[in-house]
């Protein structure tokens, strides 16, 4: 066993935007990038990382995406033999496309509810001096080099993961494709839904109809897909997250999660918590770290 | 002695009843009045023509009483028959015949006359231009409306409060049939369900690419089963819907029976008539609305660019998908070998020895 790396403490309330160092926090000492390998967790979650209103929509559009997908597309894969087995449950294709428009309406509510939450979170964090852009879910420079830095850590050529925020790349990105696709599909749906009114709005009403009919059913197949086999793997397949990861319900992530892909989150946690900072404490004592006075 | 006297009337009590059900049981119905089913009524009675096709002659009376012209007598229909036993019928029923039969405040007889003068003049009726093959291979009455049987509609039973008020005047039998009759013509635009329609033109006809290319028809309608089909119209159809366009919603108006090629001014389908045809389902349809193409079809020539899009929203989706997919088996091999394991232990995940060679780990 070694000492972290050894690195030049400028002050301990220096954020990483500054570049100062991270893996210092006053009253534990330097902890070791890999540490999550050794600490207790609780599969419910240990650490706060969604407010109750994030929990609430997740739960919003998850029911709903489902409604959505089992309702629309059977009706554009009408032809093949599982489509109308799919619809019967919903009272066949008459009622399917009324349910399909009112969980969308739902869905929609859920999206402008979650703009109020972030709009809303994001003047209160500026107003007590709290917001920054590394804590949210916007992309930055940042991202790149970690997506560089992850891949050489998978293939062996680094030793640690990279240190990142509240939001990692893979968050970011299909936190930018859920926006895309939202846009997309509310409003090639639109289109389709209300072919009067928009025909009315549209300059060339030919065109954006046969453009929605494709773009509508592509991007909800893909929306599809991506849940199906990317969101759910990695929330809970991937080892280390397997079963399944209660974050979505209860609001938590596991400790030893945070500490592996939102570093920097854990160590703005770790400033707010004295009983976390005691525990880490105890654990870096126990595997022979150095801690703050010293100690071994 | 005694008793077998009585078994004896008995017997014949018996055999004089069941007589009686045979000979009552076959009386024969007005529309039978020249009794044909005396011989017709044989379930075997036909014969193996020239062709080597069987033709049956059997007509059940049971099915007979059940349909739409169960008040029709034979020869009504069958003309040509002139005495008994008849010559071997060669012409086909012409359904522009009057019957016998005079409906309610009506001076002639009935006939179908109308509907065929309409029919005629529409695209499907036979003209003295077409060719022979044209003219085998349009449809005529009986292509649309099923042989042999012309069953009766399936019909709501009338609401017996509006009944009760018509039995002030009339008999209930008869009332009741003829409301029967006129509803499901007030009620709906076809008696047929959405699915038999479509199923009607497209089976054998509009379907058959190479049939229709023989009659030059536009590039447009030798696609028109494959893009209705997959417009939401056809969709929600092929599922079952019963509120959604068929070929006659929107090709032909209440005649049913008027159907034109787009370019003439009668068709519900011209682009002068569009509006109207539109609105039989549309709110608010404007004259942008029906730039909307119905029939949409994507080609390279008609529409390049959406074509040209369909294919790299092809290459986006699978790249995505498969893009996603290795970053994810990428990241779980690493993650392996960096010692996590599917395991859990006390709540934690169990992690092993890191096997990628960092020293001290």
């Amino acid at each position: 066993m070694t000492t972290s790396s050894e690195t030049v403490v400028k002050s301990a309330n220096d954020s990483p935007a500054e570049g100062g160092n991270t893996h210092y926090v006053k009253g534990v000492g330097h902890i070791p990038r890999d540490i999550y390998k050794y600490v207790k967790s609780n599969p419910l979650g240990d650490m706060p990382r969604y407010s109750i209103h994030i929990v609430i929509q997740h739960l919003v559009v998850f029911l709903t995406f489902l409604v959505l997908a089992a309702t629309g597309l059977p009706l554009h894969f009408g032809d093949l033999f599982w489509a109308p087995l799919i619809l019967s449950p919903f009272g066949g294709p008459d009622s399917a496309r009324v349910i399909h428009w009112t969980a969308a309406f739902i869905m929609v509510t859920a999206s402008v509810y979650h703009l109020g939450t972030i709009i809303l979170g994001t003047l209160y964090k500026v107003q007590n001096k709290k917001f920054h852009l590394l804590h949210t879910q916007i992309p930055t420079l940042k991202d790149l080099q970690d997506i560089k830095h992850d891949i050489r850590y998978f293939l062996g050529k680094e030793r640690y993961r990279p240190e990142m925020g509240k939001f990692m790349y893979k968050q970011k990105l299909h936190y930018l494709a859920i926006i895309w696709g939202t846009c997309v599909l509310v409003v090639a749906g639109s289109t389709l839904l209300f072919p009067e009114t928009m025909s009315n709005f549209w300059p060339n009403p030919r065109f954006a109809q046969d453009l929605a009919r494709l773009m509508h059913a592509d991007e909800a197949i893909m929306a599809a897909a991506v849940i199906v086999f990317w969101h759910w793997s990695n929330v809970h397949l991937v080892p280390g997250r397997f079963p399944f990861q209660w974050t979505v319900l209860t609001g938590k992530i596991t400790r030893e999660h945070q500490i592996e892909e939102h570093f920097l989150e854990y160590v703005d946690n770790l400033k707010e918590m004295p009983a976390e900072r005691e525990y880490l404490r105890s654990v870096m004592k126990e595997k022979g770290y150095m801690t703050e006075g010293g100690e071994r | 002695m005694k008793h077998l006297k009585g078994v004896t009337f008995f017997s014949l009590f018996v055999f004089l009843l069941l007589f009686l059900c045979f000979v009552f049981v076959s009386a024969s119905d007005a529309a039978d009045s020249e009794n044909c089913l005396m011989c017709h009524k044989y379930r075997f009675l036909g014969r193996i023509d020239e062709h080597g096709k069987k033709r049956n002659y059997n007509v059940d009376e049971n099915i007979y009483n059940e349909t739409v012209h169960r008040n029709v007598p034979c020869r009504d229909c069958h003309t040509s028959i002139q005495n008994l036993p008849h010559e071997p019928i060669t012409d086909e029923v012409n359904c522009g015949n009057q019957c016998h039969i005079k409906p309610p405040f009506a001076k002639e007889n009935f006939s179908h006359k109308a509907i065929i003068d309409t029919y005629n003049k529409s695209v499907h009726g036979a003209k003295s231009t077409d060719s022979d093959e044209l003219k085998a291979a349009k449809p005529y009455c009986k292509y649309c409306h099923l042989n042999p049987r012309y069953t009766k509609v399936e019909e709501e039973r009338v609401s017996s409060s509006t009944l009760e008020r018509c039995f002030n005047c009339h008999e209930e039998k008869g009332v009741t049939q003829a409301y029967k009759h006129i509803t499901h013509r007030l009620r709906h635009k076809t008696s047929r369900s959405r699915q038999e329609i479509v199923e009607l033109c497209s089976k054998n006809c509009h379907e058959d690419v190479d049939k229709m290319k023989k009659f030059r028809v536009s590039e447009e309608s030798l696609e028109s089963v494959e893009t209705y089909r997959r417009s939401i119209h056809g969709k929600a159809v092929a599922l079952g819907s019963e509120m959604t366009a068929d070929c006659v919603s929107c090709h032909a108006t209440s005649k049913i029976h008027d159907i034109y090629k787009k370019d003439e001014s009668a068709s519900t389908v011209n682009k002068n008539n569009l509006k109207r045809t539109c609105q039989q389902c549309h709110l608010d349809v404007t004259s942008k609305f029906v730039q909307i193409d119905v029939h949409s079809g994507i080609t390279s020539s008609e529409k390049p660019f959406l074509h040209f899009l369909e294919i790299q929203l092809g290459f986006v989706l699978y790249g995505t998908i498969f893009g996603l997919l290795g970053l994810a088996l990428i990241e779980t091999i690493g993650r392996k070998k960096d010692g996590i394991k599917w395991q859990i232990k006390g709540g934690t995940t169990w992690r092993g020895k890191s096997k990628r060679g960092f020293e001290d780990e």
